[in-house]
């Protein structure tokens, strides 16, 4: 190979430039030989015979088409010697090329140039006959340990090399630098590192290990393509706070997160903005606690890795909250009530609904609040709530004045003692009691308590041989603040003390939101889970790629304490685990601690980028001028010998032709006479030509079909159906075009879009054909191909206001009386323009529907239907006719049939 | 000689059931003569009045108008309009030479021939002479039905033709107009010409050209091929030999005018880039001036 210093040329054949030296023999050559006369047929040439020039100067070919020819020479002999543009850096010495693939989860990112740069290097190893040995950097899925390939041919590392992946899993360099240990290289090896750009544990080290075997070459990706995070989101207020990572600084980026439902519905977009010198990017997205409660997973929009996807289960669900405000009685101090205190301590992370039992229970809760303020429940309540509780549901009640009064022993988790303790009184010889820390085994562990929380008064319960494992919380002399039991799939909960400040300052503080907070995720939430101590199988795990597929079969259980502690490898994947009806979420980004882009490596190390370094062949780009200027020279010496007689003009179209092959066959369209004369000698049904076979196919058979069937059966008279191009013919010829979409089509041109504003203003009607099955309610808020496609070509297009068709609309009479409106699909509903004024005698200009007529419409030659209609049945495919007969008349007769209801009454009128 | 001229579409949808393209173009050349030229007027014999003039002495008796004399005291005599109807032959090169053209925009050298044949036949038959085509074998006639059958012989003559006409016998006072390039060495012309004019028969040359004929528009390295198997002549650079080109086809032309002249025959020369109505006037005129004689 020969390297060129300038702008990154080599050749891969250089020893074939030394053709080069031939081209003046060709000059010379091409020179002397005359070229061929042309021939000239001429009546008077009796008059010539015998002529001669006065000075015989020997005949030359021009100098230009020597030049041309020569350069044709000299193109084919540069495509020979296989020029490669940004050529990669050649192999050096004898060794073999040892190729260490990051193939962590870091690596999916960018994972076609890596592939792309692995096929170079393995066509350069291919061309020096090197022997290559290649190393991954993650485990495999069994979590078998790194090995190196061993030496292997080029041809047979190929397949090895290319089958690597990326895993959802992270890297290991330390097990891949244990690989290396025992690998024994005859010469020194050149290395190539196709690094994921992160620092890891350990860049510099395993780079100095690296540089042991020989020289060594590292690809990194440019910092803004480095793979990027999403972390795992958390409640703000009543929005949910997303957090996105990033590993290199010093420059602005963003990304879009995108909140997919399970069954992968788009739900909400979120762009985040990474400001210059900040690796998070926060956004809060409010949704509707609905559509909140479905998002399954967050992914960065155009990123696809595991680390990019963050899957959410239940814990992240706002769960609903049912708040008791049944008669209560503080209304004349708003601010000192209960409610007020738990309503503004719940609102934040839940979905609070306060209202009277019924209403509540109207809905699903998660968990029913009752604070101690409101009236005293009667017995169909107290077993309405109990119902409730075995079947799952979580009861927090708060003590009060009227719980210490109660003797209902129901909804309590323990027994009380009648009447209530005071702390601190004047009555009493205790101080106000503190809060004990929390066990380790209450919901409320690790809260830390805060010093100035005193209780003043509280309920006491009956001593028990069971009330210490009850006891979630307890003041520091040892009884119970926040008492807890099971029942049935439920918990009752009950706070010994009030929810407003009348027994103690607990409700000022922020530990009494923190409980409510634990509380409320204690709760299974709407759907069950309990799950708390089985082995969870794999449900369903992320790829390297960051896709949701069924799990393999290396993947083992899990427990929930080892999900909570969220080890990723190969053996637990993220993913999903447990079953259908609970499942947790394992997702990789919260266990990545060390997130930065690869520091500085240790000198001698070449470091380039995987974008910058794409090598580029020349060779076929030059042979093909070579071929296009060799049939340049044809024409000429054709032209100059007389027999290609072409006019300059005629010249230049047939030379543009030629280089511009893939042009569309438009130019040899018949000019537009011929097209308006066919067009307005009959009355043509009109579709539009979507480019793709099948549709067209379809719609002109389609409209073959409603052709027929107008003319046997009405007085209309119409032609065989017609193509138009709406780039490039003219509309104004057709009463009725039929557009069906596909997302396929190219866009309208400007001009284009033009025509078709105008034809609908002048009296034209189209109709567009989403040619999908169902579409109900609003169609531009669905995003289904063909909306995203009929939005994409309507964006210049002035479409007026459309609303379902009216039970009234002329096309449900002009010509049979229909209410639906059926085709190859039935059911959707059918949007035409409202049309209040007598512009256009009445006729919509625009009429939308999803019902694929064409389908039920086509017939073949012989008049047999061609397709299937859904679900079926030849009343479907009547109807469709009898729609279309009906569209025809609509557009053809206006409101002309509209005024025939009148007609009645004005017979009558006329008969007085 | 009244000129009707119906909207042209009427009469095109008149004459197409009967008439060939041709005729219709050459009617169309031949109007715009009409307009131009008009009959003679002038006394000789035929039937139509033509003026009252007073008796002479000299004048025959029997050509006094009684009725008109009766009415007033001087004695008239009745003069009727000249008919003399004569014959004129046409003749036209068919040979392979005359099917030739250097570009698209202009036509052959032989469709511009059968035109100008027919459209002088239409003016002449709208003036009362008798045509033929020479060589065809007809007698000389006149009428709608002569110029359709004019029209088709025509239109049916092939490419194989001679360069001059043979000569057949003619009656005197005849007239001949002859069309072609007339390229053919010049000796072979005269002798033609003059064997008509021997036998009393008088003519028109016209010679139709091909404008790269008369400037030989080519240059560099061409080999000139002639249509009727004269031998190619390969000229390296053809621009060197144009003036010499010119002055030969001066010289034929030079040539071809003294023969006419010598003969008491007429000479005129027309391009095929240029409208036939100029030619065809110059030949109309030079014909009925030759007639009006």
């Amino acid at each position: 190979m020969l390297h060129l210093g300038i702008g990154g040329l080599a050749f891969a054949q250089p020893w074939l430039l030394l053709l080069l030296a031939g081209l003046p023999v060709l000059w010379w050559l091409l020179r002397v030989t005359p070229p061929t006369p042309r021939t000239q047929w001429f009546p008077a040439i009796r008059l010539l015979l015998g002529l001669k020039p006065p000075e015989e100067t020997p005949a030359r070919t021009p100098w230009w088409l020597v030049l041309l020819r020569l350069l044709i020479a000299a193109l084919i002999v540069l495509g020979l010697a296989q020029p490669l543009l940004n050529p990669r850096t050649g192999l050096t010495g004898g060794g073999p090329l040892v190729l260490v693939i990051d193939n962590g989860w870091a690596s999916a990112r960018n994972w076609e140039n890596r592939q792309s740069t692995l096929d170079d290097l393995l066509a350069e190893a291919e061309r020096e006959d090197r022997s290559v040995i290649v190393l991954p950097t993650a485990p495999g899925p069994r979590g078998e340990p790194l090995a190196s390939s061993g030496l292997l041919t080029a041809a047979e590392a190929r397949p090895v090399a290319m089958s690597i992946a990326p895993r959802p899993w992270p890297k290991d360099r330390a097990a891949a630098q244990a690989a290396l240990e025992d690998m024994q290289l005859p010469d020194p090896a050149n290395v190539v590192w196709l690094s994921d750009g992160l620092e890891g544990e350990n860049a510099a080290e395993f780079a100095v290990r690296l540089q042991e075997l020989g020289s060594l070459r590292v690809l990194r990706d440019a910092p803004g393509g480095l793979p990027r995070l999403v972390a795992a989101p958390e409640t703000a207020g009543v929005g949910l706070m997303l957090r996105a990572r990033r590993a290199a600084t010093g420059f602005e980026d963003s990304a879009v997160l995108i909140a997919t439902a399970e069954d992968g519905r788009p739900l909400a977009r979120t762009p985040v903005r990474f400001a210059t010198d900040e690796q998070v990017a926060e956004a809060i997205l409010e949704l509707p606690v609905e559509l909140r409660n479905q998002i399954a997973q967050l992914t960065i929009e155009g990123e696809a890795s595991a680390g990019a996807v963050m899957l959410l289960d239940e814990r992240w669900r706002r769960r609903p909250v049912g708040l008791v405000a049944e008669g209560a009685l503080e209304e004349a101090q708003p601010l000192l009530s209960e409610l007020y205190y738990l309503g503004r301590a719940l609102e934040p992370f839940t979905e609070l609904r306060q209202g009277n039992l019924d209403e509540l229970f109207q809905r699903d809760l998660a968990v029913l609040v009752l604070p101690d303020s409101i009236a005293a429940l009667d017995d169909s309540q107290s077993r309405r709530i109990g119902e409730w509780v075995e079947g799952g549901g979580l009861l927090v009640r708060f003590a009060g004045p009227r719980l210490a009064a109660e003797t209902d022993e129901e909804l309590l988790p323990i027994r009380l003692r009648r009447g209530d303790r005071m702390l601190g009184g004047a009555m009493t010889w205790d101080h106000p009691a503190r809060l004990a820390p929390f066990d380790a085994s209450s919901p409320f562990a690790e809260l830390r308590v805060p010093n100035d929380v005193l209780i003043e008064r509280q309920v006491l319960a009956e001593p028990s041989l069971d009330l210490g494992e009850r006891t979630w919380a307890r003041l520091t002399d040892g009884t119970p603040l926040v008492s807890a039991v099971q029942r049935g799939e439920g918990w009752l909960v009950l706070i010994h003390t009030t929810a407003n400040t009348d027994w103690s300052n607990l409700p000022l503080s922020g530990l009494f939101v923190e409980m409510l907070r634990r509380i409320v995720r204690f709760s299974q939430g709407v759907t069950g889970d309990n799950t708390s101590e089985r082995m969870l199988p794999p449900l369903e795990t992320l790829d390297g790629f960051g896709r949701l597929g069924p799990a393999p079969p290396t993947v083992l259980g899990m427990d929930r304490a080892a999900l909570d502690g969220g080890m990723v490898g190969p053996r637990h994947p993220p993913g999903f685990y447990g079953d259908q009806d609970s499942r947790r979420a394992l997702n990789l980004a919260p266990t990545v601690d060390r997130f930065a882009a690869m520091g500085t490596l240790p000198p001698g190390v070449t470091v380039e980028q995987y974008d910058a370094s794409m090598e580029f062949d020349l060779k076929p780009w030059l042979l093909a001028a070579g071929l296009a200027l060799a049939l340049l020279d044809l024409v000429i010496s054709l032209a100059l010998r007389g027999i290609l007689r072409l006019a300059p003009r005629g010249a230049a179209v047939g030379l543009v032709l030629l280089f511009v092959l893939e042009a569309p066959p438009s130019s040899a369209q018949p000019t537009d006479d011929t097209f308006a004369l066919r067009a307005s000698l009959e009355t043509h049904l009109a579709y539009v030509r979507t480019g793709v076979p099948a549709v067209d196919e379809m719609s002109n058979a389609g409209l073959m079909g409603l052709s027929r069937v107008l003319n046997r059966r009405t007085s209309v008279e119409t032609a065989e159906p017609m193509a138009i191009d709406l780039n490039r013919d003219e509309l104004v010829f057709f009463p009725l075009i039929y557009w069906p979409i596909t997302p396929q089509q190219q866009d309208l041109d400007p001009e284009a879009a033009r025509r078709v504003n105008d034809y609908m203003q002048h009296g034209g009607t189209i109709l567009f054909d989403l040619r999908e099955a169902s579409i109900g309610g609003n169609v531009f808020s669905q995003v289904s191909p063909a909306v995203q496609a009929l939005r994409r070509f309507t964006r210049n297009i002035d479409v007026p206001p459309l609303a379902p068709v009216p039970p009234d609309h002329v096309i449900t009479k002009s010509f049979y009386l229909m209410n639906e409106f059926p085709g190859g699909y039935s059911g959707g509903t059918l949007w035409v323009e409202v049309t209040e004024g007598r512009v256009n005698d009445g006729v919509a200009s625009v009429i939308i529907g999803g019902n694929d007529w064409a389908r039920a419409w086509a017939v073949t030659d012989n008049g047999q239907p061609m397709f299937p209609v859904i679900p079926g049945g030849e009343r479907q495919r009547e109807m469709a006719y009898r729609f279309g007969v009906n569209l025809m008349m609509y557009v053809l007769t206006g409101n002309y049939k509209a005024d025939q209801v009148h007609v009645p009454f004005i017979l009558e009128r006329l008969g007085q | 000689m009244a000129v009707q001229r119906f909207p042209l579409r009427q009469r095109s949808e008149q004459l197409a059931a009967t008439l060939p393209p041709l005729m219709v173009a050459a009617e169309r050349v031949a109007i715009t003569i009409a307009q131009g030229v008009h009959g003679r007027r002038r006394v000789g014999q035929g039937e139509t009045f033509w003026q009252f003039r007073r008796y002479e002495p000299g004048d025959r008796p029997q050509i006094i108008d009684w009725r008109q004399s009766a009415k007033t005291t001087h004695v008239f005599v009745r003069e009727t309009e000249w008919e003399a109807a004569q014959s004129v032959w046409i003749w036209r090169d068919t040979s392979k030479s005359m099917s030739w053209r250097s570009s698209q925009d202009w036509p052959e050298k032989r469709g511009r021939a059968d035109l100008l044949a027919l459209a002088l036949m239409v003016l002449l038959v709208r003036g009362g002479e008798r045509v033929s085509l020479y060589g065809s074998g007809l007698s000389p006639s006149t009428g709608q039905a002569t110029l359709t059958r004019m029209a088709t012989l025509v239109e049916r003559t092939g490419t194989d033709g001679a360069d001059l006409p043979t000569f057949e016998p003619l009656p005197r006072y005849a007239q001949v107009v002859m069309l072609g390039d007339f390229l053919a060495p010049i000796e072979e012309i005269e002798r033609t010409v003059r064997r008509f004019a021997e036998s009393g028969v008088r003519g028109h040359l016209l010679q139709v050209l091909d404008p790269a004929e008369e400037t030989l528009p080519y240059g560099g390295r061409v080999r000139f091929e002639g249509l009727q198997d004269e031998t190619p002549w390969l000229l390296s650079r053809v621009e060197s030999v144009r003036p010499q080109y010119l002055n030969r086809l001066s010289s034929q032309r030079e040539g071809l005018d003294t023969i006419a002249r010598a003969n008491d025959w007429s000479y005129s020369s027309h391009r095929t880039d240029r409208p036939p109505q100029t030619a065809l006037l110059a030949l109309y005129l030079a014909l009925s001036q030759r007639l009006g004689n």
